[in-house]
């Protein structure tokens, strides 16, 4: 097993699922978005999450007592290209001062996103508090993202509800673990039709969630892009056309 | 002993083999330095330093209240707790000249001419041309000294004789920032409390924009009139002299009182002092008011901080540790990034914020590293402390098979790894001896069947222990 060493490395001519024909609506600035997760799909819902948001951001968070809840990494936030120095993590006591610090915050002009961890049931969050959530967003142009952890969708403002769950990645070679790949489907959305299941891959180039593509799949003809960077860092040239 | 300044410390050993020596530090030096100057407040209001290791006082008018110059004098010296040298003279410099570089007489025409401080080259030049005292140089022609030995012999010896002024820039102590309000009537409400510290804060504001300062932390004494006190404290991580901002925070700070403010029989006066305060320019505003939005980030951090407790708003730093879980750290946002508890840490930590910020932007750029270490996959998720879970592998040094995570069973679909990672021996008692290191981990990135990766590791090799166990410490996108 020794032999297996860590490649962070994408693999070439892997065939990927069928892409969906329907444009990915985004997490859009100065709305507010619901995103219903699993326990378990927790993770994946972050990284959707934060993959997507750049700037001054405060994730607001319910400490529970029960078990020990997971921590954040920072290198982890890094590898998703989320700059850990631009979170700030708060710790509510109850339900009632979450929803007073995520108001708070989305009502603060400068902060780019607000991130509101919930969990279970949480009565508090009805359609007044959503709606004054949504209000504030608007009017500083703030991105306030509601996760909804193992709970069903309950009416509210928000523009648009997701689920996300974790899905199967591609594998790379020597059977290891492929890219952060999830699985996204919007619940409803405000502005037109909801429905839609969407699987992205993670892509490195990018530094996005993205539908992965037939573009890559036929091994042999095209020579990516990045490789060409990687082998002139070498010291290497690929032409493309001797390729 | 013969032990003087300037040996070197071999030299010194030899000589006094029962030698204790500190490494120089002249930040602690200044700092002892200043308090001497402070301290020497009971003898003239005019002190100053002197660096590296005097002291200027002006006495005059002063000696008389002491008995004389003498005990003046010997006073300072009780003061300072040192073995000192001390001179009297009519003027700053004539002081210092006399002090480092006499023999105890009060004669300034008997000092030699090192006590123009000059370059060596100038006072070779002094000595060469027959001139060894000051009073040598004192009954010739100042044009001539100032043609052959530079202006600044001229500049030290005028200053010396008393013929130009050489002021000092005596020691100040700053009064405090501090605000009153005394009331023939007392009152009760809190309202009228809060508009009383808004009146006290705008006279503060006006203070601290004349010295440009801005508090850190802002104390309200309530004075009930049966003596009672009631104190509001509220931080803030910028310095800061805005009402309205402080108002904010005093107001968060009364609605989160476990004990609401009790007014008894109301309060006669209400003091408000800054025992906190930085510097503080004043501020253009732009145009269109963009360096609003880092301010405002930082003031809803502190009303937050206030209203939740400072150990509650946090931010994520990384740590100059190995094991992943105490390689970052959280610390109260309060303060702004530039955090005094990471700005306190050196080298390695920012060395490691660089590599962190390095291999962030390489791997979003999608450059990919050919020998694959570089760049190591994180969770994104720590669990802290790592789970305990039962795992079937399939060779004893493989990947597991299948894991058992709160009661639910975990089909592996695909693993990689291991990446392992030593315990923190250099941290142990005895961690560099075979077997005192504490357990190796061993780090698998793990697919299970429903498509969930996790990071799970051995604890501990199996030459190291009979029955190493497993974790989970992670959970991955």
């Amino acid at each position: 097993m020794s032999d297996h060493t860590f490649k962070w490395q994408k693999p070439r001519g892997a065939r990927l699922s069928q892409p969906s024909n329907r444009r990915l609506p985004g997490l859009d600035p100065g709305w507010l978005h619901e995103i219903h997760a699993g326990e378990d799909d927790q993770a994946a819902a972050l990284a959707f999450v934060l993959a997507s948001v750049r700037g001054e951001t405060l994730l607001v968070a319910r400490r529970s007592s029960r078990r020990p809840a997971p921590i954040l990494c920072g290198e982890g936030l890094a590898m998703l290209g989320f700059a850990p120095e631009q979170l700030v993590l708060v710790d509510a006591g109850d339900e009632l001062e979450l929803l007073r610090a995520g108001l708070d915050a989305a009502r603060c002009p400068g902060v780019g996103t607000v991130l509101l961890e919930t969990r279970g049931r949480f009565a508090g969050y009805d359609l007044t508090a959503s709606r004054r959530l949504a209000l504030a967003a608007e009017r500083t142009r703030a991105r306030v993202i509601v996760l909804r952890i193992d709970t069903k969708p309950r009416p509210s403002a928000a523009r648009t509800g997701w689920s996300v769950a974790s899905a199967p990645s591609v594998p790379w070679e020597a059977g290891a673990p492929g890219w952060p790949a999830i699985e996204v489907e919007l619940l409803r959305r405000r502005d037109g039709p909801a429905g839609g299941r969407w699987r992205l891959e993670w892509d490195a180039g990018r530094g996005a969630f993205r539908e992965p593509s037939d573009e890559t799949e036929i091994p042999g003809t095209v020579v990516a892009l990045p490789l060409l960077r990687a082998g002139a860092a070498d010291g290497r040239t690929i032409d493309p056309r001797a390729a | 002993m013969g032990l003087v300044a300037g040996m070197a410390l071999a030299d010194a050993r030899a000589r006094c083999p029962g030698l204790a020596t500190l490494p120089h530090d002249p930040e602690a030096d200044r700092r002892e330095l200043g308090g001497l100057v402070a301290a020497m407040a009971h003898v003239t209001p005019m002190a100053a330093a002197d660096p590296p290791d005097g002291i200027v006082l002006d006495i005059t008018g002063c000696a008389h209240l002491l008995g004389g110059e003498r005990e003046l004098a010997g006073r300072a010296a009780e003061l300072a707790r040192y073995s000192l040298r001390h001179a009297f003279a009519g003027n700053a410099a004539a002081a210092r000249a006399l002090v480092r570089h006499g023999n105890g007489s009060e004669d300034i025409h008997a000092l030699p001419v090192a006590a123009l401080e000059l370059e060596a080259a100038a006072l070779i030049a002094l000595r060469r041309a027959g001139l060894t005292r000051i009073g040598d140089l004192a009954r010739r022609p100042m044009a001539g000294l100032a043609a052959r030995f530079g202006e600044e012999a001229v500049v030290r010896l005028r200053e010396i004789l008393g013929e130009t002024r050489a002021p000092i820039a005596p020691h100040v102590i700053p009064a405090p920032v501090r605000a009153e309000a005394r009331f023939a009537e007392p009152i009760a409400r809190t309202d009228d409390v809060l508009d009383v510290i808004e009146d006290l804060l705008g006279r503060l504001e006006r203070d601290m924009a004349a010295r440009a300062i801005g508090g850190r932390r802002f104390v309200a004494t309530l004075c009930r009139s049966d003596g009672a006190r009631r104190r509001l404290a509220v931080e803030t991580g910028q310095p800061v002299r805005d009402p309205p901002t402080v108002m904010r925070l005093m107001r968060e700070r009364i609605e989160t009182l476990a004990d609401p403010l009790d007014p008894g029989f109301g309060f006669d006066a209400i003091t408000l002092a800054v025992p906190r305060a930085e510097p503080l320019a004043a501020r253009q505003i732009a145009l269109d008011r963009s360096e609003a939005a880092g301010e405002s980030v930082a003031a809803l951090i502190d009303r937050l901080g206030v209203r939740l407790g400072m150990e509650r708003v946090r931010r994520i730093v990384p740590r100059d540790r190995h094991l992943p879980e105490k390689a970052q750290a959280l610390v109260p946002a309060a303060g702004g990034k530039d955090n005094p508890s990471s700005r306190r840490t050196p080298g390695p930590l920012e060395v490691f914020t660089h590599a962190l910020a390095e291999r962030s932007r390489r791997t979003t750029a999608g450059v990919r590293r050919d020998d694959g270490g570089d760049i190591l996959p994180r969770p994104l998720y720590l669990l802290d402390p790592p789970q305990p879970v039962s795992v079937v592998a399939g060779v004893p040094d493989g990947p597991p098979q299948r894991f058992r995570w709160r009661g639910q069973l975990h089909e592996v679909r695909l693993a990689e790894g291991p990446e392992r990672i030593a315990a923190e021996w250099w941290r142990r008692r005895g961690g560099h001896l075979p077997g005192e290191a504490g357990p190796t981990r061993d780090y698998y990135r793990i697919e299970d069947s429903a498509g969930r990766r996790y990071w799970l590791f051995r604890s501990g090799l199996f030459e190291e222990r009979p029955d190493p166990r497993w974790y989970l410490h992670g959970l991955f996108p």
